[in-house]
């Protein structure tokens, strides 16, 4: 994940965090924008929805200005951060799970003109049909994600693409770090098979990309 | 070696966050356990394929999070703000009478807010006369020939109302006697006809029972009799059948009982003549 000029930033915002904590508005509207596409990308990963995700994020954001104060140890940020994000997506899921209603966006996402991946089309200036080929690809990864257990998929969303440590992962799940790398394992376990099942190979993935 | 790494362990050897010591031992491990090797290198492949997913691009929304302080929130707390209200509208009011000239007075108990310049009230003036019109001897001789006045007017009324009456009474008592008598007479006339014609239908209806009466205890009799006398006959009939049937009965005992007498009878003699001496001395050991 590191590499852009903001994973930089993200790394090295201990004292962007302590003016925050010290109530400083403006370091705190920093924070937001640094982070805001990591916990949208997070939550947009373990639902598959844009608004799910949205929402998530801005509860997520609402919260840590509203409880900044108490965190005592600025390095533990990144995990508070997402222990913050994780309770929303689980408090999301189990609303979502009580209503059990399924909406047209759940189920052919991406097809909607007012669909986020519509209006998130970056790099416009690519080719289309790899754009096109990437996105599909993009979606069954997605959807092979989603057939993993709730447990399984914060764990590999964390470790695979937000890059936290396994120390981080435990801190934020509030779980040992053995009981992260059992379920990382087993998460990657099933998603072997499951894109076994999909037919889905290296191959295929170099033919799409 | 019964070395045999758990999931943590590999999962720690794929991130590359095992120690040295901890790699060589897996390394040595997956030299005797290729297949173990394969696995992990399938799940680096899934790694690998997960990488194929890009990242959303999101535009963070303004969230507005400079929260109210203190110090504002006391100003725009309902209470304040009522009490703020009530103090402008009160200077408001306060403005206008400044600026309409405002006059304030308060005098015999008497609070007056006025406009402008104040105009005193005319009153009308009250002339009192001390001296009395009428003493109150004569306003007493005045009450007391109003009342003698209003005394016979009612005693003369009184009088012509109960002549009227007692005329009106005797003229309806006249009237309503006749009336009465007429009635009387009408009323014992039919009376004496319709009571001959109530007797004379009794009589007959009575007649009319008496007959139908004995007819039918007539009928009902004879049936009776006759009824009486079949059963009477059918006693008769099944006493007899009863009787032939207990003869008969008597009779076939009798006859088994003979025929078994004969029986017995026939076997002691047979005895007898078949054993001589030992039924004999059989018959002394009794």
């Amino acid at each position: 994940m590191a590499g852009t000029l903001l994973d930089i930033a993200m790394m090295h915002s201990d004292a962007l965090i302590t003016r925050a904590r010290e109530g400083d508005k403006n370091a705190q509207g920093k924070l937001v924008q640094l982070w805001y596409k990591r916990i949208y990308n997070f939550s947009y990963k373990f639902f598959f929805d844009h608004d799910l995700a949205m929402e998530v994020s801005q509860k997520t954001f609402i919260s840590m200005h509203r409880n900044l104060e108490g965190l005592h140890e600025v390095t533990r940020f990144r995990s508070w951060l997402y222990t913050i994000a994780v309770n929303y997506c689980r408090e999301e899921l189990r609303k979502r799970k009580a209503n059990r209603s399924v909406s047209l966006h759940d189920l052919r996402p991406g097809e909607s003109e007012e669909s986020f991946a519509w209006e998130a089309s970056s790099g416009r200036g690519e080719n289309p049909e790899r754009q096109l080929r990437q996105s599909e690809l993009s979606d069954l990864l997605h959807q092979c994600l989603m057939e993993l257990s709730d447990e399984q998929r914060e764990v590999v969303i964390m470790k695979e693409y937000e890059g936290l440590k396994f120390r981080e992962i435990a801190e934020a799940l509030q779980i040992s770090e053995n009981t992260v790398k059992s379920r990382m394992y087993y998460g990657l376990d099933g998603l072997k098979k499951i894109l076994e099942r999909k037919n889905i190979t290296k191959e295929t993935i170099g033919y799409e990309l | 070696m019964n070395y045999k790494p758990d999931e943590s362990t590999l999962i720690s050897y794929l991130y590359g966050e095992l120690d040295a010591k901890e790699t060589a031992k897996l390394q040595e491990y997956f030299l005797q356990h290729p297949e173990e090797l394969g696995k992990l290198q399938q799940l680096t492949e899934v790694r690998n394929a997960l990488k194929a997913t890009e990242d959303q691009e999101v535009i963070a929304p303004p969230i507005f999070m400079d929260g109210p302080s203190q110090a504002s929130r006391f100003w725009q707390s309902g209470y304040v703000k009522t009490i703020l209200s009530i103090a402008a509208s009160f200077l408001l009011l306060l403005v206008a009478a400044r600026l309409m000239g405002p006059e304030i007075s308060y005098s015999k108990g008497e609070l007056r807010i006025s406009f402008k310049e104040a105009t005193p009230i005319e009153q009308p003036a009250v002339q009192y006369d001390p001296k009395p019109a009428l003493t109150s001897h004569e306003v007493q001789d005045m009450i007391n020939t109003s009342l003698i006045k209003n005394n016979e007017l009612i005693a003369t009324e009184w009088e012509i109302n109960n002549k009227k009456m007692q005329t009106s009474l005797q003229n309806n008592l006249a009237s309503n006697s006749a009336k009465i008598d007429e009635l009387m007479k009408v009323a014992s006339q039919a009376s004496q006809d319709q009571v001959r014609t109530f007797v004379a239908g009794l009589q007959q209806d009575n007649l009319q029972l008496m007959k139908d009466y004995m007819a039918l205890s007539t009928k009902d009799q004879q049936v009776y009799v006759e009824n009486l006398l079949v059963d009477f006959s059918k006693y008769l009939q099944e006493q007899r059948k009863q009787d032939l049937m207990l003869f008969q009965t008597r009779m076939s005992s009798i006859e088994k009982n003979t025929d078994q007498f004969k029986l017995e009878t026939e076997q002691i003699l047979a005895s007898i003549i078949a054993n001589p001496g030992n039924t004999f001395k059989k018959v002394n050991n009794y």
